[in-house]
């Protein structure tokens, strides 16, 4: 067996010993159960009118699936943040460094491991949320397989993102980093938005900046696009949401989904090269 | 002790075929690389000096033990051998291999000084992930696990996670993975560190194994005694250099002492007795102080010679102690 799929294994297997697979479908399982019974109550309400309720149904799953996709990008710098750090700092990586095995071998092991873990966690929630606003309220998205794959995209960019800190910071440092960029790009992508609705240039640019140097917001939109009827394109709905930054106008193009994987070559390759210089 | 295993394809004699002319005869197998050879090896972090200027040769089949004080530059050294960390200036080659070489890491066993397995793993666990890292084949996983752990007295443990594991039971694990794979090269740093006297016992049983089976033993240790118990050759290594190297008797040169209870002999011929080195006598007993080991013999069959009983021989035991704590004063 390779070594990059023994690393990937004894990862997962850990993860599994340390219950992080049932941390994650307790939190699931609360997750869908609320947002069950929300559906289920905008479904059924009497205070708006059917067709203010079509279109509260898919804003609303816009903004679930918004505080999901802020968990899962949470949980990828949780995760990736330790994997090389700690391991350094306990020693666990010295029995490991020193076998006739590649460091780049070990690091994207550690990364295999941990992306699936993140698939199966999006999968899950995506697959049976879906299902269950479907259920009580009716209400499908377009094309929820790419919904669940642009967010695992977005978790696995932030999840290799800390791993390349965690070649050279401590856990902490790491993870707070890895989140704070998060949290950056979805406020360029909020900047640009408002620069949109008020048409001022610089802002717009931030926008646009930010979504080429932590492609996590464009992610974000690749799924929120994907989650929108068909009614929310028109051009009415265009102006309204012009500067919403729960609104996507379009799909990413072919050439951003290029960039964003260069970039992802690019980080990943960092952190492999970083992590094959570190002294130990 | 066994002759030094060699990674170079053994040559077998099988014969010349009649008719076929005799070869000419087989120039014999160049000897092995050293285990460890390293010339001007330093390391510099930032403007601290953690090792100046290393050169010291292990040849292949011996247990050397790499001594010196805590700060000394031991635990550097060995890292900077296994390619964890870079050298600034020097060279340096293991089982024949560049520092950190990736396959010459095959056929290394390392223990490091400080680390931990993965606490949710079994020790059977952590050992089967080492042989599949190491390339074992997998037919031969259940029979090495249990080799490696019965030798360390785990094979009862061997499917309790390595987090309910005492300090000890670790240590005795990481000797159990270093022992993987039939290992050229053994590199234990302080392995007795968290261990109990009976643990330090199997350890010493341990190396004096490797050591009959033809392993080279690098021990990276600051106990004395441990190192005058089972090492063939030591290297002393203070504020980053090489104090001294060789043999314990090399190493020890005139320093050292044995004690010998002798009876049977008169006052007067003890006043104009003459023994090897500087010697004084307190009752029965005579002290002998920087005596050739090698001479010891020859004053116990004088004194037999002149009549007397000689009734115990006693190495003093902290010569080693003394001529380290000498070489460290001295710098």
């Amino acid at each position: 067996m390779s070594p990059v799929l023994t690393i990937a294994g004894v990862t997962i297997r850990e993860a599994v010993r340390r219950k992080l697979l049932l941390a994650f479908l307790a939190v699931t399982a609360a997750m869908v159960a609320l947002s069950a019974w929300g559906f289920d109550r905008l479904a059924r309400t009497r205070s708006i009118t059917g067709d203010e309720v079509h279109l509260a149904l898919p804003q609303s799953f816009i903004l679930f699936m918004f505080m999901f996709s802020f968990v899962l990008a949470l949980s990828a710098s949780t995760i990736g943040s330790p994997a090389v750090s700690w391991e350094i700092e306990s020693g666990v990586l010295l029995t490991l460094v020193t076998r006739p095995v590649r460091r780049a071998q070990i690091l994207l092991g550690k990364w295999l491991g941990l992306a699936v873990l993140l698939a199966l966690y999006d999968a899950a929630v995506c697959a049976l949320e879906v299902a269950v606003v479907k259920a009580v309220s009716g209400f499908l998205p377009p094309d929820p397989l790419l919904v669940a794959v642009y967010l695992f995209a977005e978790g696995c960019l932030l999840l290799t993102v800390a791993l390349l800190l965690s070649t050279r910071m401590s856990v902490i440092a790491a993870g707070v980093v890895a989140v704070a960029l998060f949290g950056a790009s979805w406020l360029a992508g909020v900047v640009g938005a408002l620069g949109q609705s008020f048409n001022i240039g610089a802002l717009r640019a931030v926008g646009q900046v930010g979504r080429y140097v932590l492609p996590s917001d464009g992610l974000w939109h690749g799924a929120i696009y994907y989650l929108e009827p068909q009614t929310f394109i028109g051009q009415h709905f265009l102006e309204v949401h012009a500067g919403d930054p729960f609104f996507a106008q379009s799909a990413p193009s072919w050439a951003y989904l290029v960039w964003v994987g260069i970039w992802f070559l690019a980080v990943l390759g960092a952190g492999v090269a970083s992590f094959e210089r570190r002294e130990l | 002790m066994s002759p030094a295993r060699s990674a170079e394809p053994a040559q077998h004699g099988l014969g010349t075929p009649p008719g076929v002319p005799e070869p000419r005869p087989t120039p014999p197998a160049p000897a092995p690389s050293p285990a460890v050879y390293t010339a001007g090896l330093s390391k510099h972090f930032g403007s601290t000096v953690a090792l100046r200027s290393l050169s010291i040769t292990v040849e292949r089949g011996e247990v050397f033990g790499f001594l010196g004080p805590n700060g000394a530059g031991k635990t550097t050294a060995v890292k900077v051998l296994l390619g964890l960390v870079r050298p600034t200036g020097g060279e340096g080659l293991v089982l024949g291999a560049p520092l950190g070489d990736r396959l010459a890491r095959r056929r290394i066993g390392y223990l490091p000084e400080l680390f931990r397995f993965q606490g949710l793993l079994s020790a059977a666990e952590v050992v089967r992930l080492h042989s599949k890292l190491l390339g074992l084949p997998k037919a031969s996983w259940p029979a090495e696990s249990s080799r490696v752990l019965r030798t360390v007295g785990l094979d009862r443990r061997a499917d309790d996670r390595v987090a309910t594991f005492s300090k000890g039971m670790q240590q005795r694990l990481g000797i159990a993975v270093a022992l993987l794979g039939d290992p050229l090269l053994v590199v234990l740093d302080e392995p007795t560190s968290a261990l109990d006297p009976v643990g330090r016992r199997d350890v010493r049983e341990i190396i004096r194994a490797l050591r009959a089976g033809g392993t080279t033993v690098f021990l990276n240790t600051h106990l004395l005694d441990e190192a005058e118990h089972i090492c063939d050759r030591v290297a002393v290594i203070d504020r980053g250099s090489t104090v001294a190297t060789g043999t314990l008797p090399e190493l020890l040169g005139h320093h050292w002492s044995v004690r010998l209870k002798v009876t049977g002999l008169p006052d007067r011929w003890w006043a104009g007795a003459d023994l090897p080195g500087s010697w004084s006598r307190e009752e029965d007993w005579v002290r002998v102080r920087a005596i050739d080991p090698t001479l010891v013999p020859d004053v116990v069959a004088r004194l037999v010679g002149r009549g007397g009983r000689v009734e115990a021989v006693v190495p003093e035991n902290e010569s080693l102690e003394a001529r380290f704590l000498e070489l460290l004063e001295g710098r």
